[in-house]
């Protein structure tokens, strides 16, 4: 995979498509092969390496969404901004905006459905400069026209960073002009 | 920084945190409140103005039944008196010097006479607690005569014959016969008088110099070799002193090392009670470490998710450090606050006993307490550290 690049990765549920994005977050290693960034063997990455990477290069939209639902929406993107500084609050909240949760921006995550946390999730993987974003169906809970506004709203921020994305969906997927689908 | 603390202060208990609290400031106050009430006491035993004023002591050889019998000498060689003069406790050394001659005192009162054989026996000046008088005659002799003396014919012979008691006064007045006989024969007649009685110097004392001068007159052949010596310690509490002695199998004349076997006894109650103070602080940092562990792992999902978004093990640790660290400190501050305080009600107690004691220093507490602090503070950094790495 390279940057700059669309991907979609096409799998019914079960066949690995969150496993694979937990081993190229570092979040799990329990696999066979080899996984490389820059021609780098990422099992042998330690922490900091991993803590850098994830702050200024891998972005991921979880499939668990990884929010905090004792923290309001707005909070949950800021503790990500505020690690990163990587995004004014005009900008952040004009994809509040675009995204049609201006108004749950106060409102505490636990209190919203999943299709708006999976929202805020999108939010806050943008809040940081990225060469991959990876998005674990981030679409599940969304209809078609919130998924069209997402997955422009996507694109834009990573062709503006010249970022590769990597998508992941049952079949329900955002509509995008993918340089490679693979199917599992 | 603030929003972390939001997420990551859930679960913390209350209850878990106080009673690390208390425990901490128990075990912290036993092991300051134990050093410092040691730093003050100890003036009171060992000060110029303490309990134990007598900064001399006086050591012989042991003197057992066999070498008694076979007539071995029980002196201290040169390289004894090296030794000791090279000890740390030891400010000076003074060599108890014998007459080489033959001493015989007779005294006549009023046609009746007494008289006896003696000895004569000096120390260098400096060691002698009774001045020797600035001019006299030269053919009389002051002599020093131990307290003890006076006190054992005042109460016990005087007593029992009926003799009349004497003051240190009459004494003094009375002029004795002296005949030195040496070797060859030769003879020397002087008077002698009692300038004075000595608490310290359990001997029949002449001047230094009078001692050289007639043994080298009397026996120029006979080597004087010391039996026993005088020591002029720094510190007679010093419990190393003890050591010494009985290391060298050496005696001392009287309990003037009393005040050594209290520090020592002191020092090791002191030890006793700052080890169950360190004990309870040891275990008080274990409930802490309990605590910190059960609240990481409480919160572990929260933790993970942000290591996931970019937070380093470092961020993520350092609200559970600043909450352990500054209880740490609050602990620290709150000891010392109670030590002084506890120390102010001591202190007057022991100024009704001891006057003029000069209170201890607190720097030392002070000292302990802050590296007490640093110590656990840094075990608790490192342990929380560790335990959030491994999530």
């Amino acid at each position: 995979m390279e940057r700059g690049k669309l991907y979609l990765i096409e799998a019914a549920s079960g066949t690995g498509k969150s496993s694979l994005c937990s081993y190229l977050i570092g979040y799990r290693r329990d696999y066979q092969g080899k996984i490389c960034f820059d021609n780098r063997d990422i099992s042998a990455f330690r922490t900091s390496e991993w803590t850098t990477l994830r702050q200024h290069s891998l972005s991921h939209v979880f499939q668990e969404l990884r929010l905090f639902p004792e923290l309001t929406a707005w909070e949950n993107v800021q503790i990500k901004n505020q690690l990163t500084r990587h995004k004014s609050d005009a900008e952040i909240t004009s994809w509040f905006e675009v995204l049609g949760i201006a108004d749950k921006r106060d409102a505490q995550l636990a209190l919203m459905s999943f299709g708006q946390q999976q929202r805020v999730a999108m939010i806050r993987a943008l809040c940081q400069p990225f060469d991959f974003l990876l998005a674990d169906e981030p679409v599940s809970h969304l209809d078609d026209d919130n998924s069209r506004v997402m997955g422009e709203l996507m694109l834009a921020e990573a062709r503006r960073q010249g970022a590769a994305v990597v998508v992941t969906s049952i079949g329900h997927h955002m509509d995008l002009p993918y340089d490679k689908v693979f199917k599992l | 920084m603030k929003l972390i603390w939001k997420l990551l202060r859930r679960h913390v208990s209350i209850g878990q945190f106080v009673g690390f609290f208390f425990a901490n400031l128990l075990g912290m106050l036993i092991v300051l409140l134990s050093l410092q009430f040691y730093e003050d006491i100890i003036p009171a035993l060992s000060g110029e103005d303490g309990v134990m004023k007598n900064t001399y002591i006086i050591i012989s050889k042991h003197i057992a039944a066999i070498s008694g019998i076979k007539g071995e000498a029980q002196t201290f060689s040169d390289a004894d008196i090296c030794e000791l003069e090279t000890q740390s406790f030891t400010r000076r050394v003074g060599v108890f010097t014998a007459s080489q001659y033959q001493v015989y005192g007779s005294l006549s009162m009023g046609g009746t006479g007494m008289g006896t054989d003696m000895f004569f026996e000096s120390v260098p000046d400096a060691f002698v607690d009774v001045k020797w008088p600035a001019h006299l005659p030269a053919d009389e002799v002051p002599i020093i005569l131990p307290r003890s003396y006076l006190v054992l014919y005042n109460f016990g012979f005087a007593q029992t014959k009926n003799l009349p008691r004497l003051s240190e006064g009459v004494v003094s007045m009375i002029a004795m016969d002296i005949r030195l006989r040496g070797e060859g024969g030769v003879e020397r007649l002087l008077k002698g008088r009692v300038v004075g009685f000595s608490t310290r110097l359990n001997t029949v004392l002449v001047p230094e110099s009078f001692m050289l001068e007639s043994n080298k007159e009397l026996a120029p052949h006979a080597k004087a070799k010391p039996t026993r010596l005088i020591v002029e310690v720094a510190n007679p509490a010093d419990d190393a002193i003890a050591s010494y002695i009985q290391a060298k199998g050496y005696e001392l004349e009287d309990n003037s090392l009393d005040a050594g076997r209290a520090t020592y006894f002191l020092k090791i109650v002191a030890a006793i009670v700052m080890a169950v103070g360190l004990l309870i602080s040891a275990l008080s940092f274990y409930i802490l470490m309990l605590s910190i562990y059960l609240l990481v792992q409480k919160n572990a999902d929260k933790l993970q998710n942000l290591r996931l978004i970019g937070y380093s093990p470092a961020r993520v640790s350092l609200p559970y450090q600043l909450l352990t660290v500054g209880m740490n400190a609050l602990v620290l501050v709150l000891a010392l606050v109670l030590v002084f305080w506890i120390r102010g009600h001591y202190l007057e107690r022991l100024w009704q006993m001891f006057p003029t004691l000069q209170e201890g220093s607190t720097s030392m507490t002070i000292l302990l307490g802050v590296a007490l602090f640093v110590l656990v503070s840094f075990f608790n950094i490192i342990a929380i550290r560790r335990k959030i790495a491994t999530l």
